[in-house]
Order: C-alpha cells, then sequence, then structure tokens
C-alpha cells in the first residue's frame, strides 16, 4: 500500500499550531474534517478514540516521530494525514524525545487487513533517517506530498 | 433446552460459572491443567471434569468442543483464553467467550484480537465490574435502570421540567449528538414511541437511550437547575478501581483515586487526568479520614481483598460516607455485606456469570427487558449473517410500525441510525419493540427459523 492511497493532501499540515498531545490529535483530525476526510460531526468521537488508543500505550515509536490511530465506524475507507511540529512536542515516546513528524491514521473496523498494510507501510518507509529529516525539515504541504510520492516510489527504501 | 457447554480453566471464575451452569441444567464439562482442581469441581458440582492443558487440541476434542454450544476459556493466562477461544471457534463450538484481563486486547485501535481470533466475545471481569459499580453509583442505588451491551449503554427517564430547553420543541429540532437517542415519551399515562415529529411537552417523561457519558451530558436539556457535583473516593487503584475512575471522572463527579502503591500511583495519575490520584491506604481510618471520606457522596472499595474492602467499607460507613459500594467476591459474604451498611456488593463471578447466562440464548436475542407499563420492551438483540434485516438499508427493510432500532452498537462505536444505514452481521442493535409487534419483528432477525 502507498502513502497516495490513503494520504489525504489537502489536510496535511507543514506547521502544527498544537503543542501537546491532546492538542495535535485535535488539530489533525480537525484538518481531516475540514478537507472533508472525516464527517465534522463525528470529530470528537474519532479524538475520543485516538486518546484512548494513546492510553494503552503511547503510539510515539522514537526518533521524533509518532502514529495516532483508530478505527472509527464512520469512515468508509483507511484515511491519513501528515503533520510536522517544527518545535517538537513531548507524546509520552519510547525514547523519551520531543515528536516532530506524526502520521495520524482512521480506518473502518471491518477492513483490518487495510489498516495494517498501512500501519506496516508508515512503520517502514519511517525506518529511512533521510526521508524522515525531510519531512520534519518541510517547509509546506507541497513539500511533504512531494516527499510522500517520492517514497511511494520507493526513492528512499534502500 | 440443556446446552452443551465446555469450560476452561477451573479457577474461581470457572468453577462459579460451571455451577451456575449446572443449576440452568446445562451439559457441562471442565478443563483444568491441575488435577487437584479438577479433581474438587468433580466432588461438588454434576459436571463431567478432564484433565490437560486447554490450548492443546487433542484435549478439546476430547472434551467435546467439535459439537459444544458455547466453549468459555476462563484460565488464568490472557493468552491460553484467547488461543484456546479461537481454536475452539475453529474446531467448531457455537460461540466461544475468552476471559482476558489485559485492556490492550479489547481494543482494536491498532490489531483487532476479536475478529482475528474468531472469538465471540472478550470479556474483562475487572471492566463488567466496573461498569456494574458506576451503573450503580449514577442510579445512587434507587432505580432499577437497566444497562446494555456490556455497561456500554444505559438507559434513563427524565421529566421535562419548566423552562427547560427542551420545551415545545420537536425531537428532531433538539441536535441530539450521535451516541443517544429518545426512545420514548409518556404523557398522561400513555408510552409511545419517540417520533422525529413529536413534539415534547412540561411533564412529559422522556427515556433516553445512550452511553452513560450521552445522557449525562443532555440530562440538563430536560430539567432545569443543575444537579450537584457528587464527590466519590475509591479505595483500591486496581484494573477494576481505574476503570471506574476513567467511566466516572467525565461526568458531574470528582474522583479520588486512593492507592497504597507509589509506582502504581504514578501510573494512574498519568492515565487519569480528572482523577486526582493519592497515595494512600483505605484499610487505615486515618488516611480515608484525610481523604475526606467523611463527606464524600460516594465511597466504593475495588482493591483485590475481600477482608479490606469490606473493613475500609465499614470504616467509610461510620465516618460519614452516604453511599457505600464493594467488590465482594466470595459468596457467603454476600449474606452480610448488607447488614454491614454495604448499599451495594458487586461480585465480579455473578457479573460475569449473567453475561454468560445471557449468551445461553440460541436465537439472535441476547436481552429482553419491558420498559414501564406500556407495553414496550427494549431488545438486545445480534445482527446474525444472513438475517433479512442486513439485505437492505434500514429505510427498505420491512420492519412492523411499531419497532425502532433505538441504537447501534459496532465494536466499541454506539450510534443511532438513520435511514440510510445498513445493519451488518456482528453489530448489535438496541430495539424498542411493541408487544403487539415482537414477533414480526423479531422474524427480520432470525437466520434458518433459530
Amino acid at each position: 500500500m502507498k502513502f497516495a492511497d490513503f494520504i489525504n493532501s489537502d489536510s496535511i499540515r507543514a506547521e502544527l499550531a498544537a503543542d501537546d498531545k491532546d492538542s495535535v490529535i485535535r488539530e489533525m483530525a480537525g484538518a481531516l474534517a475540514a478537507a472533508g476526510a472525516v464527517a465534522e460531526e463525528e470529530l470528537d468521537s474519532i479524538v475520543k478514540a485516538i486518546l484512548r488508543r494513546e492510553e494503552l500505550g503511547s503510539t510515539g515509536i522514537g526518533r521524533g516521530v509518532a502514529v495516532p490511530h483508530t478505527k472509527h465506524p464512520s469512515v468508509d475507507k483507511l484515511v491519513g494525514t501528515v503533520a510536522v511540529s517544527v518545535e517538537g512536542l513531548d507524546f509520552e515516546s519510547l525514547d523519551g524525545e520531543k515528536v516532530q513528524l506524526f502520521f495520524l491514521l482512521i480506518s473502518p473496523p471491518d477492513r483490518p487487513g487495510d489498516h495494517l498494510r498501512a500501519l506496516e507501510n508508515i512503520s517502514r518507509q519511517l525506518r529511512d533517517d533521510t526521508f524522515c529529516r525531510f519531512l520534519k525539515q518541510s517547509k509546506s504541504t507541497e513539500d511533504i506530498w512531494q516527499l510522500l510520492v517520492e517514497a511511494d516510489n520507493n526513492q528512499f527504501v534502500s | 433446552m440443556a446446552l452443551n457447554i465446555v469450560v476452561l480453566g477451573c479457577g474461581t471464575v470457572g468453577t462459579s460459572i460451571a455451577d451456575v451452569l449446572c443449576q440452568h441444567r446445562h451439559n457441562v464439562t471442565v478443563i483444568d491443567q491441575d488435577s487437584d482442581k479438577t479433581q474438587k469441581v468433580n466432588e461438588r458440582l454434576d459436571v463431567r471434569t478432564l484433565t490437560g492443558n486447554a490450548s492443546q487440541s487433542s484435549v478439546l476434542f476430547q472434551a467435546g468442543v467439535p459439537s459444544c454450544d458455547l466453549c468459555l476459556a476462563v484460565t488464568g493466562s490472557d493468552e491460553v483464553n484467547l488461543i484456546a477461544a479461537s481454536m475452539a471457534k475453529a474446531m467448531g463450538a457455537g460461540r466461544t467467550i475468552a476471559r482476558v484481563y489485559a485492556p490492550v486486547y479489547r481494543d482494536l485501535s491498532t490489531f483487532d484480537y476479536h475478529r482475528h481470533f474468531h472469538v465471540d466475545r472478550l470479556l474483562s471481569l475487572e471492566h463488567l465490574s466496573a461498569m456494574e459499580l458506576a451503573h450503580g453509583i449514577r442510579h445512587g442505588g434507587t432505580v432499577a435502570m437497566e444497562s446494555f451491551a456490556r455497561g456500554k449503554l444505559e438507559v434513563d427517564e427524565f421529566e421535562i421540567s419548566p423552562n427547560a430547553a427542551a420545551v415545545d420543541k420537536l425531537i428532531k429540532e433538539l441536535g441530539l449528538p450521535t451516541g443517544i437517542r429518545i426512545a420514548c415519551v409518556s404523557r398522561e399515562g400513555q408510552t409511545t414511541l419517540a417520533l422525529a415529529d413529536e413534539q415534547l411537552r412540561v411533564g412529559d417523561r422522556v427515556t433516553l437511550i445512550g452511553t452513560a457519558e450521552a445522557i449525562e451530558e443532555l440530562k440538563g436539556m430536560f430539567q432545569t437547575g443543575t444537579t450537584p457535583r457528587r464527590d466519590v473516593v475509591i479505595a483500591g487503584g486496581g484494573e477494576t478501581g481505574y476503570h471506574l475512575a476513567l467511566a466516572l471522572q467525565h461526568g458531574r463527579f470528582g474522583v479520588v483515586l486512593m492507592e497504597r502503591d507509589i509506582e502504581r500511583c504514578e501510573y494512574l495519575a498519568a492515565k487519569l487526568e480528572r482523577t486526582t490520584v493519592v497515595n494512600s491506604d483505605a484499610t487505615y481510618r486515618d488516611q480515608l479520614e484525610e481523604e475526606r471520606v467523611g463527606t464524600a457522596d460516594v465511597f466504593v472499595a475495588t482493591t483485590g481483598d475481600d477482608e479490606e474492602n469490606i473493613m475500609a467499607c465499614v470504616t467509610a460507613r461510620e465516618i460519614g460516607a452516604k453511599q457505600i459500594l464493594s467488590i465482594v467476591s466470595r459468596p457467603d459474604y454476600a449474606e452480610v455485606v448488607g447488614k454491614l451498611g454495604i448499599d451495594q456488593a458487586v461480585s465480579p463471578r455473578e457479573v460475569v456469570a449473567r453475561q454468560v447466562l445471557g449468551l445461553l440464548h440460541k436465537g439472535a436475542v441476547i436481552s429482553r427487558s419491558s420498559l414501564g407499563a406500556g407495553g414496550l420492551n427494549v431488545f438486545e438483540i445480534e445482527v446474525r449473517e444472513g438475517a433479512p434485516i442486513t439485505e437492505h438499508v434500514l429505510a427498505n427493510v420491512r420492519l412492523p410500525a411499531k419497532c425502532l432500532i433505538a441504537v447501534v452498537v459496532q465494536e466499541d462505536f454506539v450510534r443511532v441510525p438513520g435511514a440510510d444505514d445498513r445493519l451488518h452481521a456482528g453489530d448489535t442493535v438496541i430495539a424498542l419493540i411493541d408487544d403487539s409487534a415482537v414477533a414480526e419483528s423479531l422474524q427480520m432477525f432470525s437466520t434458518n427459523g433459530s
């Protein structure tokens, strides 16, 4: 599965305003709602579900990256977005480092296969330091989208 | 009708479930690795016992799992329970239930254990007990209001007071959020299903179905005057205490959680933002006094030890706490707790036994309860593969007029269905059905005549 299959380009944010866990999730899910990728009236329920998942253990996987995610019945296909926090923020990551790069993912409960393939793709691509560094340095949504397309074309994974 | 049931694990939970099932005259087989345990159960109960490892196919086969109606995996190990229940399902068991302790097994965000392992229900005793306590606290132990869908949904009734926001509004104008619905309206002794065009008046009694949080939030729409905040002190920050604090902290409750282990306190404090976690021991009177249990509205004891719970409750009552609840596991203690001033004792085993009995229905109906005197019933129904109700969107399904699909529970999510919604196998619905329409309505949920 490629980024282009599930990342909603209109909701990518290169400069997050949020400065804590709750608000970054709210801001990113809000961007998806603003882009029409998730229903506005489901926003609260989606944010709650993502935060509930975080309670089980942070999705901050280290090296400045976090992948908050949930399943939610209001979406009929996998949808995700990317955001960068220039300053970085505390996400209770495994390595204690601040998180700058966020991939947020929402998928329908009845398609567990797609969900796992998307998490696998994100996880595999983010192993590449160059890809991570370029993403964190991105200045615009266009830059981020361009990097994702390049990753889809296997320009990073060695 | 007697069912064939296999219980994996005969610790306290397995034994007490086997006992209840025997009382209901089912054919029960119990498996445990420990021959001392199986022998004891054999002496006490009229069950067939087998000594062996529940995650081995040879053992499951010997126990008759391939032709059983229900297989319950309740050993002390989450992993064994998951594997054994999954194998049992694949081998042909009608329904399977696995008991799990760790909350992560019931979360589907990263990995859907329930779907992956094909287990019909993943039950947590600690979570179910906490939901039962939360229910008792919300309703002050006075009204016998039902809860559904393993405690996710509640039913509550309110009288519309003068000047309330809902007065003279049509139901469709109220703008109710997705997790809640007005089920029926009682006026001048007549109870009717709530329709979108119904106009609400002062004095009407409305029955709401929804998540406890949503009901809590919406109360104010029907009643004027604020309900005062209630202070709750929970003793014991184990899994039960944690789930209880989590359930209450979003409502109109001020929650204090007492836990004596400092590391556990730090963990709880990080996870329960709106709960005050204190490092103290509820078995000491001075520490209860320090946490102002004397002025608390509710005191709940949820430590893992019955004697400690009971002592803490007796002390809390004496220093002035108003409502007292406790986890009490030993069945022989149940007789005395009332005499000691404990208002409600929740037994984890009874809670889980009730869940299990609810799953013994052969058809799609999980539970049925009547709603007051109006001839209306609340049904909790499982949507099964191939049921007629799944063939079209709700608008095009031939349901009788006196049947209202109030709420749909899909996995962890609760929604009020619209006309364009279509039900899927695996959903659970809460439906309001008039006495006269029960048979016809249930027809839409039946598969192969069952």
